[in-house]
């Protein structure tokens, strides 16, 4: 439980770092092989090995370097990008399509993804049932395993599960860092509340009609996964929206403001994530007497966390997705990782170690599957 | 009171630690009472509603099942009732279908599955339209749509 902190933040000696990533390595090696690592297929073998050395690569450099964001957002990008690839490469050997049919549909075979667990819940407790068409257990993506997932995520990283946990996620935090400077830099506050009211929207919407409405209409990423095959006015209408929302908000304007527009102005998980944040037990503290007001955390925040207001009060707002962005970005190592009732300014580096080994140890199970599958899918594809 | 909300976030946080390890390698058995929770059945517009009655024929078996009404808190006026045919399906199905048990046909229906032409003939006033008729992987399905 030390609290020194070195000239360039939680840098650790090579030794030290090694000694932090041995725990996450023996985890992760558990977790992938099940203890008994499997040779006897190559090209499954080639992809677990190159998996499990990336991901502890990635935490080692997190300890080594002090750097959280630039490290977490390689493996959140890689998980989307390959999510994508899994799940499509899944609808293509199933189904020969990308898209699902009337038949998927009777036959309750679509895959489960999270963002429809927002609009579950009003039904859910009036009908006693789940409005979606997907398998409650066993299956690709089935339902009790995705609300088990998600469930536990929220509330232990409440909304760090839109940085460390959710495999959309990725997409619009890789657009975001394509522009080194934004092209829009005035972005009105008031948006960062438009989730909770596509949250009510959608909630009300799904109840009354018992159809998930945001994965029915709006949701973008359908884009990348799966869509309902176009035969009607209606279908057609529904693919148009879902490539506008996702060229508009997971695209072009993370491109222009170097900011998440897509989880920050529209994802309704994302607004009850924003409420389970107040019970994870992790946080970013703002250690007041450090700070310098330089606001530069409060311009790369990516999803509105932080305002100047905010930094002078010495917090975070409950939008924050502890992506760790703001850390690295304050050279006066002003902004940490912490645990809710510890006083900012101490336990710096046991708090950031107790942080990165829980998220990092989600996020890197939890995408492994999908990397392995896309990278042995390639290796298929090449020999 | 400073100590006690430091050891008791400091607690909190190896609770989490916890739950996170124990999460993937426990993941099946939680999903499996998770799915045991009454909600956690698939709603009946989506599944279709339980089998009411079986005719079997040689080689096919044909699911009527009970007409779904099912909203938020009442039923609704209008609702479907939705047919399988499994099995050996021949390539025209003919049928007539008496869905509310009154011993009465209440629609004959008429499918060609290599034309994927499905027709309707109504006998009970309450049956209105084909919603859905589609090939599956067991056979073949048709919604027909009904009022109360």
């Amino acid at each position: 439980m030390d609290n020194a902190l070195t000239s360039s933040g939680m840098k650790k000696s090579f030794g030290r770092s090694l000694l932090y990533t041995l725990p996450m390595f023996l985890i992760t090696f558990m977790f992938m092989t099940g203890g008994r690592p499997d040779f006897s297929r190559p090209a499954s073998a080639l992809a677990m090995v190159v998996t499990f050395l990336f991901v502890n690569i990635l935490y080692f450099l997190m300890h080594y370097t002090g750097k959280t964001d630039k490290f977490r957002a390689i493996l959140f990008i890689i998980f989307a990008l390959s999510l994508s690839f899994t799940l499509i490469n899944n609808m293509l050997e199933t189904r020969n399509s990308m898209s699902f049919s009337q038949a998927d549909i009777l036959e309750c075979k679509i895959p489960f993804c999270h963002l429809v667990i927002p609009m579950m819940i009003l039904p859910a407790a009036f009908t006693n049932s789940i409005i979606f068409p997907g398998s409650i257990i066993g299956g690709f993506a089935n339902i009790a395993s995705m609300v088990v997932l998600w469930l536990v995520a929220t509330l232990v990283l409440g909304r760090g599960f839109c940085s460390w946990g959710c495999f959309y996620g990725g997409w619009d935090d890789g657009f975001s860092r394509i522009r080194k400077k934004p092209a829009i830099k005035k972005i009105s506050e008031i948006w960062k509340w438009m989730p909770f009211a596509v949250l009510i929207m959608v909630s009300l919407t799904a109840a009354l009609s018992l159809i998930p409405t945001y994965c029915d209409w709006i949701c973008p990423f359908k884009a990348v996964t799966e869509f309902e095959q176009v035969t009607s006015v209606e279908s057609a209408t529904k693919a148009v929206i879902f490539v506008s929302l996702f060229a508009g908000l997971v695209v072009v304007l993370p491109v222009l403001t170097r900011k998440r527009t897509q989880c920050g102005f529209l994802c309704p998980l994302g607004a009850i994530n924003t409420v389970s944040n107040k019970v994870t037990p992790f946080t970013i503290k703002i250690d007041k007497k450090a700070c310098t007001e330089c606001f530069k955390c409060v311009e790369v925040c990516p999803l509105f966390a932080l305002s100047t207001e905010g930094i002078k009060e010495g917090k975070a707002s409950v939008f924050c997705s502890k992506c760790g962005k703001c850390v690295d970005a304050c050279s006066k190592n002003a902004i940490h990782f912490g645990i809710k009732g510890v006083p900012s300014c101490t336990m710096k580096n046991f708090s950031r170690n107790l942080f990165l080994f829980v998220s990092f140890l989600f996020m890197s199970v939890f995408s492994a599957g999908s990397i392995i599958n896309s990278l042995q899918s390639l290796l298929n594809l090449i020999f | 009171m400073k100590k006690v909300k430091i050891i008791a976030g400091i607690t909190w946080a190896f609770i989490c630690l916890i739950l996170i390890i124990i999460l993937f390698p426990g993941l099946n058995s939680f999903s499996a009472s998770a799915a045991k929770l009454p909600f956690m059945k698939i709603n009946p517009n989506y599944s279709g509603g339980e089998v009411a009655q079986q005719l079997i024929a040689t080689g096919c078996t044909l699911d009527i099942r009970k007409p779904v009404f099912d909203g938020l808190i009442k039923k609704r006026n209008k609702g479907f009732v939705q047919l399988d045919w499994r099995g050996n399906v021949p390539d025209k199905i003919v049928d007539t279908i008496d869905y509310d048990l009154d011993n009465k046909p209440d629609f004959c229906i008429f499918v060609d599955r290599d034309q994927s032409k499905t027709v309707l003939d109504p006998i009970n006033s309450k049956v209105r339209d084909i919603i859905i008729s589609t090939p599956t992987s067991y056979g073949w399905a048709v919604r027909v749509e009904l009022i109360k």
